[in-house]
């Protein structure tokens, strides 16, 4: 199918597909190696403290030895992989609620792109390294830019609560960039769905076409299709209605449950809009489908690559439709939004890498930043080198001085009369 | 043949008559013999325009029936009448036989085919197999008429600059032996204006100076020839160059373009020719590689779509004057509801992971490609 081909050759397909094992052990090694991380920064804070505190006082006390020894022994509790994946949920929905701060509110497409920036970028990184705090305003910034939606920094600032300085905002954005792998094209079902809602209307007025491999359909063998599905009704107001309602429900669910769960990740937009439509308006999803891949299964379509087709593409539709389903708001279930809190507020406040705090000031000096994070074995040979280097061109430099030559020779003749 | 023979027997009697009217030029010193190519029978000027100005007649000669006609008379060339016919058929069956030696596979394909045409020419010449040489050599003729005159063409053109060549090469030895000459002479002059000089201020001057006057014109003579000399070598290399570049040229000879149109089909006369390779034509530029730009599998498209939403657009000339088609929105759309719709995530993905892990040199560029190596490294953050 060339539209698939087409599809294929996006950068979503080739660097933002998953299965569903390995979306699920990417974020646990995700987890993983930030927790181990977590746990030597916090130790090195530490002993850094504690070497300050020393030699501060001279001679290191009794209690403060033994106080910093059971801090040591107490296990830093880091979050789960499940942990931050609702943390990561509950941002995202809060990038929706910033965009109603602004007027007019930012279009859905652009929290959309927004939204699935911030889940891509916690694939590979972790809350707890960089806390979703700053990274979620700066990916709805980056989703102004990339989808042509303009906005000043300082008019955006504005809009972002707390009032944050706008370099706070702007200051992981080359992070987030590089984590995105600096391909920003995000695919959504909403322009689909419009595509699919026209050819729909286009049906009831009995100008539908038909599909290229089923030359047999006519437009009007389409018309009385649609008009005899299940809730059948004759008049093409009914029908026209019956469309705008089951578009605006499928609109609704693309808006939220598509984007808050991995149905980005997991299929396609054409099948997340289709599965949506499905769970809007179940008999109207299965007709269109089959105007489009023939009809319902009968026997003698075994050999046909449509219905093979057909049948794979329905399992998946139903997948994707349970996914959507299961989908509820976090604001609705107080329960849930209690132990969030909870994680947020006290658990990842404690696990968070005290070295990646400061993201625009480590943006400023960040060579600096980097050696004293690694530790004096990170002052690597390279800065080593660079220094030497440098040193040995100004060293090289120096005779070819117009006037620095001649001084030396002047002190030299000096110290020859003195002696 | 045989008049031919029996003509080679007697010549020496009948040299000085004509076979046909008798007359002797004895008696007329201004008669020619003229031959006919088509029995070689001898026979006077004027017995030709007797017998053969009213049209073709039969050879007069006893015993020989051909027709022959006036126009094919011509002078004898050769004493020997064997030897003109020899020469006559040469001529003809190499005009038909021109092969040229760029056109075979091999030095050994030619020399089987120089081998071969002489075979033809004995043939015709001693009359052996007369009649299928002919009709072999008749149908090699009109099989490869375009090539034989390609031949004949190129040949003509090489004879032609040959031609050319030599006449060019003899005015240049021409204008060189003049140049000689002319510098001999000079030189002459100036050898004997400078004796005179010297004779002259020998005369005006005071005997004392005699010897030194004589001095100077010696070295003056002696500067002028080496002025000479040097110049002379400046314009003799100056023609050697020239010399060579025309050699040059000349030696650059046109390249064959002859068809050679050998066929499957019947065996041909000529062996080990160069098989022509005719360049396939190109075929016209395909910028889609193959697809048909508007094919689509899922969806046929309409040049309209109801919509409430857009009808407006259609008839607003102010948001259409921008060049807005409501034909690319519909198109997009349409492309964007159905593409993906038949890639399984979890199939193909799965499939992907597999190659990719396989293939152990995946391209590592930026530190954003390094992330994406994250599920088989498990490194992911950035550089520290």
């Amino acid at each position: 199918m060339i539209e698939d081909d087409v599809y294929r050759s996006s950068s979503q397909f080739r660097l933002w597909s998953f299965t569903e094992a390995s979306l699920k052990s990417l974020r646990a090694t995700t987890n993983t190696v930030a927790s181990d991380r977590v746990r030597a920064a916090l130790r090195r804070a530490q002993d850094a403290r504690r070497s300050a505190n020393s030699s501060a006082t001279g001679t290191p006390a009794p209690g403060s030895d033994a106080e910093s020894k059971a801090t040591e022994e107490k296990p830093i509790d880091c979050l789960t992989p499940e942990e931050e994946q609702q943390v990561v949920d509950y941002y995202s929905e809060q990038i929706i609620q910033l965009g109603e701060n602004y007027k007019p509110p930012l279009p859905t497409i652009v929290r959309a792109t927004a939204i699935q920036y911030l889940r891509r970028f916690y694939l590979t990184n972790s809350p707890m390294t960089y806390h979703p705090k700053q990274i979620m305003p700066c990916a709805l910034f980056l989703a102004t830019k990339t989808d042509n939606y303009y906005l000043s920094l300082r008019q955006f600032t504005e809009g972002v609560p707390g009032q944050p300085a706008a370099e706070d905002i702007i200051a992981p954005e080359f992070l987030v960039m590089q984590s995105l792998r600096f391909t920003f094209d995000v695919r959504h079902p909403f322009r689909g769905l419009e595509g699919g809602v026209m050819e729909l209307r286009a049906i009831s007025q009995g100008q539908g076409q038909p599909a290229p491999h089923l030359l047999a359909q006519t437009p009007e063998d389409l018309r009385r299709g649609l008009f005899s599905l299940s809730p059948s009704s004759a008049s093409a107001a009914a029908m026209n209605d019956r469309i705008s309602r089951a578009h605006h429900a499928t609109r609704e669910i693309l808006k939220t449950a598509a984007q808050i769960t991995d149905a980005y990740f997991l299929y396609t937009p054409s099948q997340i809009w289709l599965s949506a439509l499905l769970l809007a308006d179940r008999p109207l999803a299965e007709f269109y489908l089959d105007t489009k891949l023939g009809g319902p299964i009968t026997t003698q379509q075994e050999g046909n690559p449509l219905y093979a087709l057909r049948t794979k593409l329905l399992l998946t539709l139903n997948n994707c439709a349970t996914i959507l389903q299961a989908y509820k708001p976090l604001a609705s279930d107080d329960v849930r939004m209690k132990t969030l809190k909870r994680i947020i507020g006290k658990k990842l406040y404690h696990c968070q890498n005290p070295e990646k705090a400061n993201l625009a000031g480590q943006k400023r000096i960040p060579a600096a930043a980097a050696a004293a994070a690694a530790g004096e074995s990170g002052t690597s040979e390279s800065e080593m080198e660079r220094l030497a280097k440098k040193r040995k061109l100004e060293h090289g430099n120096e005779p070819k001085d117009l006037f620095g030559g001649d001084l030396v020779m002047q002190r030299t003749k000096e110290k020859q009369l003195d002696g | 043949m045989p008049p031919a023979r029996d003509a080679m027997a007697h010549r020496g009697d009948d040299d000085e008559v004509c076979p046909v009217c008798k007359s002797s030029r004895y008696l007329n010193p201004d008669m020619r013999f003229l031959i006919n190519p088509e029995c070689y029978h001898k026979m006077c000027e004027s017995c030709v325009d007797r017998i053969f100005s009213s049209g073709p007649a039969n050879c007069p000669v006893a015993g020989c029936h051909k027709t022959l006609r006036k126009n094919r008379f011509r002078k004898q060339t050769f004493e020997d009448i064997n030897v003109e016919r020899e020469v006559d058929i040469r001529r003809r069956v190499m005009q038909v036989l021109n092969r040229r030696e760029e056109e075979f596979d091999s030095k050994r394909a030619y020399d089987d085919f120089l081998e071969q045409r002489e075979e033809i020419i004995a043939n015709l010449v001693h009359g052996t197999d007369v009649a299928k040489t002919e009709s072999d050599l008749q149908r090699y003729a009109s099989e490869n008429m375009r090539s034989i005159r390609a031949n004949q063409a190129l040949e003509a053109q090489e004879a032609s600059s040959f031609r050319e060549q030599q006449t060019q090469e003899q005015e240049l030895a021409r204008l060189r032996r003049e140049a000689a000459r002319q510098e001999y002479e000079n030189e002459r002059k100036e050898l004997l204006a400078g004796r005179e000089d010297v004779l002259s201020r020998l005369a005006a001057g005071r005997p004392g100076d005699a010897a030194a006057i004589a001095r100077e014109g010696q070295k003056v003579l002696l500067k002028k020839s080496s002025a000479r000399r040097s110049e002379e070598d400046r314009i003799r290399q100056k023609q050697a160059a020239l010399r060579n570049s025309d050699a040059r040229k000349a030696g650059q000879g046109p390249l064959t373009t002859a068809d050679r149109a050998d066929d499957g089909g019947a065996p041909s006369l000529i062996k080990g020719l160069k098989k022509i390779k005719t360049p396939e034509p190109e075929k016209p530029y395909d910028p889609f590689g193959g697809l048909v730009p508007n094919q689509r599998d899922y969806y046929t498209l309409r040049d309209y779509y109801p919509n409430s939403y857009l009808d407006p657009i259609r008839q607003d000339s102010r948001m259409q004057a921008g060049g807005y088609d409501l034909q690319e929105y519909y198109s997009r759309t349409l492309m964007e509801a159905f593409a993906g719709l038949g890639c399984f995530l979890d199939e193909e993905v799965s499939k992907r992971d597999i190659t990719n892990t396989s293939n152990v040199s995946r391209p590592v560029a930026t530190e954003g490609a390094a992330l994406a190596a994250v599920s088989s490294t498990g490194a992911p953050e950035e550089s520290s």
